[in-house]
């Protein structure tokens, strides 16, 4: 294998993939997209409205004042009762009133309280708009808090303390050999997510671009007249590397838009991070960035060259589309197990699943995200998954020679596998 | 004896259970254009992949320039496929230089000789131009291009004159004299009698994957000899192929040519034609090229 070939053919490719429209368009807006949602997320999460105007309706459980006059203590969104009333049944008609008070804008929403068997009342809330879990965790907190009170009424309890006890946090610390961090479920998902779409869009722009070019050389015939300069494997390393450089070449103008945002803007980050609780630092460490390297290499050669074989075995475009699927599946199957992995990242079958080399990259990345995982686990996981990638990259070559000339028909899954046993 | 710039020997080559090659025996000598001939699927196209080394063969063996491995002498030649194609996206200079950088020039000699070659063949203006936007004879135009510029000892040009008007056509024929002029041995593969009678001193004639005919062209029609009249005429009663001592009459429209049984004597005949048709010229003639392509393939066709 003559390395100055495969230089030609990996710089033409590398080339082609940097200069294409798809790259730098997603070069540019995958970093814009990921800011805005790390910045949206915290946002959205807050009731759209700061002030709200509701009623609180009682059914019969004698609880109304009190949960109106602790629904007026909420600091945030701003409470207004509109007025606290009983009324004898709660059924349909005599709620028309309120529901009118909704249409028409004069309320936002009421609490109907109703008496209930086991419970100290059964509650409703109906708005126009019902979603927001901030506001309902604080309803409920407000009629917890006013049971709570009638029931300590009398016994000298402070029902103040009692209320405090109930706003109780829970934080989650994980612990490991390195130290303590902070966060828990919500971070380890966000940053798995994050780290998984740079991969899956970077396979995806690079990968699809050259599988396209490799059916153009097939289809126009171009492949002949550069096969009969450089050989199957030459051609095809050479298209690997191209689209490997181009991938990194990706992920590094994203690092340092990464780098450049934080400097920038970090009050804007600090803003946001203050009000979601969300410490980045906790996200963007070291050891981190570093297994997210060699994972996203690595990941990224193996995913390249399943993108390179399902190519090589299309004689068009249009079968290349019906087949992309074939190398899209698995990084779609690795990101619901790393998913799944971050709630349970220390089963058997979590720690199985994340030495299977097509899933490693994103589902050993999740483990070592959530619970760093022994180091010799780490590292099998790395060995096994970069002898995957050359062992893929050596059948794909023997299929190169084969599938490359071939058109009008596509070979069989028999004939490639005797292709490759040969 | 020089060695040949290819030599076939006993070349098998099957696809699918269908032999493309069987048993082809060819040889190439070095600074001559040699026509590759054969109607479609006889096994033209296989012969050259698998000489270049783009195929290996069944059995038999292959000699590229003296080498038994074609990949190993890959600099040394170059390759006009006939189904044609470039990066559409690539721009014209670019595209050269890379197609000239895998034949193992250094990065500045392809792009010197790049735009060396643009020039040549009328598109040094179009240097920045992508591809498709080009004509497609301005495209195979870049491809021969392509195929010669790292100047290598044999060429092959697949069908590299169809589709090109007659002012390309001419220019191309210009190029691959000129290579034949500076010693480079031309496989001209075509359907184009016209223009192996003007070009090539050798052929190959490829039926079924075998060598049916080959040798030097003077050599095969002298074989043949003066064999055939030529026949202009205004017109006549005449049904010339009832002449006798007349094996076969190919009425080309304004040349009827006539085809002389072996042992038939030619002024007889001329003399018959006379009495026919009102003759405005006529003359004792060699077999075209395409006639005895004609000739040998109805002959070598497997009668059912």
């Amino acid at each position: 294998m003559s390395a100055s070939l495969v230089f030609k053919i990996a710089r033409r490719e590398y080339l082609a993939r940097v200069k294409s429209r798809a790259f730098v368009l997603m070069t540019v807006f995958v970093p814009a997209f990921l800011g805005m949602y790390l910045l949206a997320v915290p946002l959205l999460g807050r009731p759209s409205r700061t002030d709200l105007r509701l009623a609180v309706v009682d059914g019969g459980t004698g609880l109304g004042a009190a949960v109106g006059e602790r629904l007026r203590a909420i600091e945030h969104p701003r409470i207004t009762i509109a007025e606290t009333s009983s009324i004898e049944a709660v059924d349909a008609a005599s709620r028309a009133r309120f529901n009118a008070s909704i249409r028409d804008r004069t309320l936002d929403g009421y609490l109907l309280l109703e008496p209930a068997d086991a419970t100290p009342a059964r509650v409703r809330y109906f708005a126009r708009e019902g979603g927001n879990p901030a506001l309902l965790r604080e309803l409920r907190l407000a009629v917890q808090s006013a049971a709570i009170g009638r029931l300590l009424a009398g016994t000298g309890v402070d029902s103040g303390a009692v209320r405090q006890a109930q706003q109780l946090d829970l934080g989650v610390v994980a612990v490991s050999d390195r130290g303590e961090r902070a966060g828990g479920f919500g971070i380890a998902l966000a940053s798995t997510m994050s780290l998984a779409m740079l991969l899956y869009i970077a396979v995806l722009i690079n990968g699809q671009g050259m599988a396209t070019a490799i059916v153009e050389e097939k289809s126009s015939r171009l492949i002949e007249v550069i096969l009969g300069a450089v050989t199957a494997s030459e051609f095809m390393a050479g298209k690997i590397i191209g689209v490997v450089g181009s991938g990194l070449t990706q992920l590094a103008i994203w690092m340092l838009v990464a780098i450049v945002a934080l400097v920038q803007a970090a009050p804007a980050l600090a803003m946001s991070t203050a009000v979601s609780g969300f410490d980045l630092s906790s996200v963007l460490n070291a050891r981190l960035l570093f297994y997210f390297g060699v994972f996203f290499s690595l990941g990224y050669v193996l995913y390249s060259v399943l993108f390179a074989v399902v190519a090589v075995t299309c004689t068009s475009t249009e079968e290349l589309g019906q087949s992309m699927m074939a190398a899209i599946l698995p990084m779609v199957v690795a990101l619901m197990v790393a998913i799944s992995v971050i709630s349970n990242p220390a089963t058997t079958a979590t720690r199985v699943l994340s030495l299977i080399p097509l899933l490693t990259p994103l589902v050993m990345m999740a483990r070592v995200n959530i619970l760093m995982p022994p180091l010799w686990e780490v590292w099998l996981g790395i060995a096994l998954l970069a002898a995957a990638s050359a062992a893929s990259a050596w059948v794909a070559a023997k299929i190169f020679r084969y599938a490359l000339l071939m058109t009008g028909k596509r070979p069989t899954l028999p004939e490639l596998i005797r292709v490759v046993k040969a | 004896m020089t060695t040949p710039a290819l030599l076939c020997r006993q070349l098998t080559k099957t696809f699918d259970g269908t032999r493309a090659l069987d048993g082809l025996e060819l040889s190439v000598e070095p600074g001559t254009i040699f026509g590759l001939l054969g109607p479609n699927g006889s096994g033209k196209t296989t012969t050259i992949r698998t000489s270049l080394g783009i195929y290996k063969p069944d059995g038999g063996s292959v000699q590229l320039l003296g080498s038994s491995d074609p990949l190993a002498v890959r600099r040394q030649t170059g390759y006009l496929p006939e189904e044609r194609g470039l990066y559409a996206r690539m721009k014209l200079h670019e595209q050269l230089a890379f197609l000239a950088s895998i034949r193992g020039l250094s990065t500045a000699e392809s792009a010197r000789r790049a735009s060396a070659w643009l020039d040549r063949v009328g598109l040094g203006a179009r240097a920045e131009s992508l591809t498709r936007e080009l004509s497609k004879g301005n495209q195979q135009k870049v491809q021969f291009a392509a195929a010669v510029i790292h100047d290598p000892e044999l060429v092959v040009l697949d069908e590299p004159f169809s589709g090109l008007d007659p002012i390309n056509s001419r220019l191309l024929k210009d190029l691959v004299l000129e290579q034949r002029t500076k010693g480079t041995t031309v496989i001209l593969s075509t359907h184009r009698m016209e223009e192996v009678e003007a070009l090539c001193e050798s052929i190959c004639l490829v039926y079924h994957g075998r060598a049916i005919l080959s040798g030097r062209l003077r050599d095969i029609k002298a074989k043949y000899g003066r064999n055939t009249i030529a026949v202009e005429h205004g017109g006549g009663p005449g049904m010339l192929n009832q002449i006798r001592g007349v094996q076969a009459c190919d009425d080309g429209g304004r040349e009827v040519r006539l085809r002389l049984e072996p042992d038939s004597d030619p002024r007889t005949v001329m003399r018959a034609v006379l009495d026919r048709v009102d003759v405005s010229s006529m003359r004792l003639d060699e077999p075209r090229i395409e006639d005895i392509y004609l000739e040998t393939v109805s002959a070598a066709e497997p009668r059912p």
